[in-house]
């Protein structure tokens, strides 16, 4: 009778813990059930009030306000539906979104990153494609709407374009006795040893964060290898044309006249003062190599929080012999995209967002590259319109290759180049290196 | 679980008479003669502790077990984190991270700190802790400082190291000054000097949480000994050899298995100071670091789940070695082995 209590008792306690993990597994499963149940085109409803949810990355300044006001304007517009924003600290945001996604909690519209996380979004069926009108496609653009196209489909509205160049400023050019912008590799050599003797770092890098090195050698390969090539990649993820090897010999050169600030493995691309954007906001160093974000970024870390005023751009020199473009430019682009899930009001927010008044405030706000041409007469900074002259001149525009060969190869690539500046490994170590990660993802 | 393997034992006790383990209830109580009355107050009892203890392991196996069962599973696919897992590559992650030489490199960064921590931090922190055993002026303020860098968060140390050990930093700038720039070195990016500057932030960092454990160790030796050796003539040297080391013996023993086991997880200074990229370039980079870059930076989550279980099995191995072989006389009486009293 004693043991029979006991058991029971035991008996209770195992229920209660099956029962944990029951929910617990329950719980999980459940998400991955309604995961696999494949995407409905748009499940929303008409008619009554909606309220549409917004994941963007802007959490302060004009950036934050770009966003109520286009909410504000949206909802006078349409009555019925509520566009509620919310702010999500850039860093936090792909954790946060992946998990969303996965729970069946997806906010409606988001930011998207674009490359090989869209398409893991699209192989889950976790977001829709757009069935744009001829309005948006005018509004957005060919050459954008490309880069948001999966197998005929888009999915994602872009909003801006964010070309890569050469960010530098223009009274230590001066001091330095530079004329006139390098065109050439050899050029930039040549005022790289002219920067040096004015005690400046010639040019700015944060190889700490794997990335911004990553993209010297991305800008390369753009010189060195042909449209074809690199878009041939995506699918086949091999690096064997000699392109590649190329374009790593030809970083490895740039590399033996010192281009780079002291320290430049340990150094970070945006933190501080001491980071690559804060060396260029203070004049110790003359050039980085980025994206359009840059003059923001600069922008803060200057002494007095005010843009930097002789901030200027060019593109990225060409290459003697390459394969590419000697035009062809290197960038990424914004865009956002629909969950599932998302009413089809939510849609009807996204054309508002390409429209002539909105696009011109969102560039304002962002400081940025409009993606409707409309609105491109509002760039007037001296940086902007240098890189949205040469982003118009250009054949064909690339995304960042570690976007547009997917994290898995990216985060490998960027890693290769920088034990490539490290002088741990050589050009070829790069490609192999690339090589094998294919096999972990 | 001890619910289970102390069973017999209890019972064995009670037909004795004697009052056992699970029965605090009764015991409380004088002496009930009916045997109903004990079965309903055991019952009561296991009841009790069925429901006191249930939070506790509902949230062990929420938040513990269920996650590393979850790890183990998604170890066998090839999974990118977005729906459901559904490519099975069996044991190909673990084939891959086996032959994968950045995972021998974090392998060896791992055992060379752990090793050198042993041997760096072990003989100081003893020192220091019987230096500070004595009675000196200044002693609470030297104890306080010792102890402060173990106070202060990971994140913050490593930003401030990272800062004043960059090549245009505030300690190369220190050497130039005092005209010892043939000193100046990148300590942070020459693959040479990197693990030993990652040395000595950890030997900095952790010495005071030694030096107090010690301290604490020397504290529970009982002054009579000293006294009886200083009577018999023995020096002060013969006293700490003879007396105080092996009295510090289970103190030391459990302050190198902490610290084994933190090496083993060595993760925020090196991911503060160097990032998950350029550890692995400075030679600095451990088995964490590299679950991350491979994990989650490269978004192959499967992939991630099986470094966390190998480094998880390396860490279970590594502690119950330890705890077999070394702290077993320590903690004798402390653990149940196998039902046997």
């Amino acid at each position: 009778m004693a043991r029979k209590t006991r058991t029971k008792a035991r008996t209770t306690a195992v229920a209660a813990i099956g029962l944990g993990i029951a929910l617990a597994a329950t719980g999980c499963a459940g998400g991955g059930s309604d995961n696999s149940s494949s995407s409905g085109s748009g499940s929303g409803s008409s008619g009554g009030n909606v309220t549409v949810t917004v994941w963007e990355n802007a959490t302060n300044g004009p950036g934050a306000a770009y966003w109520k006001n286009a909410a504000a304007q949206y909802h006078t517009l349409h009555p019925n539906v509520t566009i509620k924003i919310q702010s999500i600290q850039n860093e936090d945001f792909d954790g946060k979104l992946q998990t969303a996604l996965n729970s069946n909690s997806a906010p409606d519209i988001f930011m998207q990153r674009g490359g090989g996380k869209m398409q893991a979004m699209v192989d889950a069926g976790q977001i829709q494609p757009l069935n744009l009108t001829a309005t948006d496609q005018a509004n957005t653009g060919a050459a954008a709407l490309a880069a948001s196209t999966l197998d005929g489909k888009v999915y994602a509205m872009p909003t801006d374009t964010q070309p890569e160049g050469i960010y530098y400023s223009k009274d230590l050019f001066k001091k330095a006795g530079i004329t006139s912008t390098p065109t050439t590799i050899a050029d930039l050599e040549a005022d790289v040893a002219k920067l040096k003797a004015i005690k400046v770092a010639p040019i700015a890098v944060g190889a700490k964060d794997a990335w911004p090195a990553a993209h010297w050698y991305y800008n390369f390969a753009l010189r060195e290898c042909s449209q074809s090539v690199m878009t041939d990649v995506v699918k086949s993820l091999k690096f064997t044309d000699p392109c590649w090897t190329k374009a790593g010999t030809d970083l490895a050169s740039f590399l033996k006249v010192s281009p780079f600030q002291n320290g430049f493995l340990t150094t970070s691309s945006q933190q501080g003062a001491g980071s690559s954007a804060g060396m260029l906001a203070n004049h110790k160093a003359a050039m980085e190599l980025m994206g359009n974000w840059d003059p923001g970024v600069i922008a803060s870390l200057t002494p007095n929080q005010k843009p930097l005023p002789d901030l200027g751009w060019f593109p990225f020199p060409t290459v003697p012999g390459g394969q590419g473009a000697p035009t062809a430019i290197m960038g990424g682009g914004g865009g956002f995209s629909l969950s599932k899930n998302a009413p089809k009001e939510a849609f009807g927010f996204l054309e508002f967002l390409v429209t002539k008044d909105q696009q011109e405030a969102y560039a304002k706000a962002f400081d940025t590259i409009p993606i409707n041409k409309q609105a491109q007469e509002v760039v007037t900074d001296s940086y902007n319109v240098s890189a949205l002259q040469a982003f118009n001149k250009a054949p064909y525009s690339m995304q960042f290759l570690d976007t547009e060969y997917g994290q898995n190869v990216g985060n490998a690539l960027n890693t290769a180049i920088v034990n490539l500046m490290a002088g741990k490994t050589d050009a070829a170590g790069v490609v192999k290196a690339t090589s094998d990660a294919a096999a972990k993802g | 679980m001890s619910d289970t393997l102390g069973t017999d034992a209890a019972e064995s006790r009670r037909s004795q008479g004697t009052p056992g383990v699970g029965d605090v209830v009764e015991s409380a109580s004088p002496a009930p003669s009916r045997a109903g009355v004990r079965r309903r107050g055991r019952a009561r009892a296991r009841i009790e502790i069925t429901v006191m203890s249930a939070p506790a392991i509902l949230m062990f196996l929420a938040f513990v077990i269920f996650p590393v069962a979850l790890a183990a599973y998604y170890g066998f696919y090839r999974w990118h984190g977005y729906g459901a897992a559904t490519d099975w590559v069996g044991l190909n992650n673990y084939k891959l991270i086996f032959t994968d030489p950045a995972f021998h490199s974090v392998l060896w960064h791992n055992g060379v700190v752990l090793v050198l921590s042993l041997v760096l931090q072990g003989p100081v922190a003893i020192v220091l802790a019987l230096l500070l055993n004595r009675k000196m002026r200044g002693r609470a303020l030297i104890r306080v400082l010792i102890f402060v860098p173990y106070v202060i968060s990971e994140v913050i140390v490593g930003t401030g190291w990272g800062l004043m050990l960059q090549a245009n930093g505030a300690i190369n700038d220190l050497l130039g000054h005092i005209g010892l720039s043939s000193l100046q070195a990148d300590w942070l990016a020459n693959p040479h000097l990197a693990i030993w500057t990652l040395m000595v932030i950890i030997s900095w960092k952790y010495i005071g949480f030694a030096v107090i454990l010690m301290l604490a160790g020397l504290q529970s030796i009982p002054e009579e000994l000293f006294e009886a050796a200083q009577i018999d003539g023995a020096s002060y040297w013969q006293i700490q050899r003879r007396i105080t080391l092996p009295l510090l013996g289970p103190t030391i023993r459990i302050w190198a298995f902490l610290s084994i086991i933190g090496s083993l997880q060595l993760f925020d200074l090196v991911y503060i100071i160097w990032g998950p990229y350029v550890a692995g370039t400075a030679g600095t980079s451990t088995m964490a670091i590299y679950m991350i870059g491979q994990g989650r930076n490269a978004g192959n989550f499967g992939y991630g789940s099986a470094i966390a279980v190998v480094m998880f099995l390396i860490s279970l191995v590594v502690a119950l070695i330890y705890q077999r072989f070394v702290l077993r006389r320590d903690l004798k009486g402390a653990v149940t082995e196998g039902g046997v009293v």
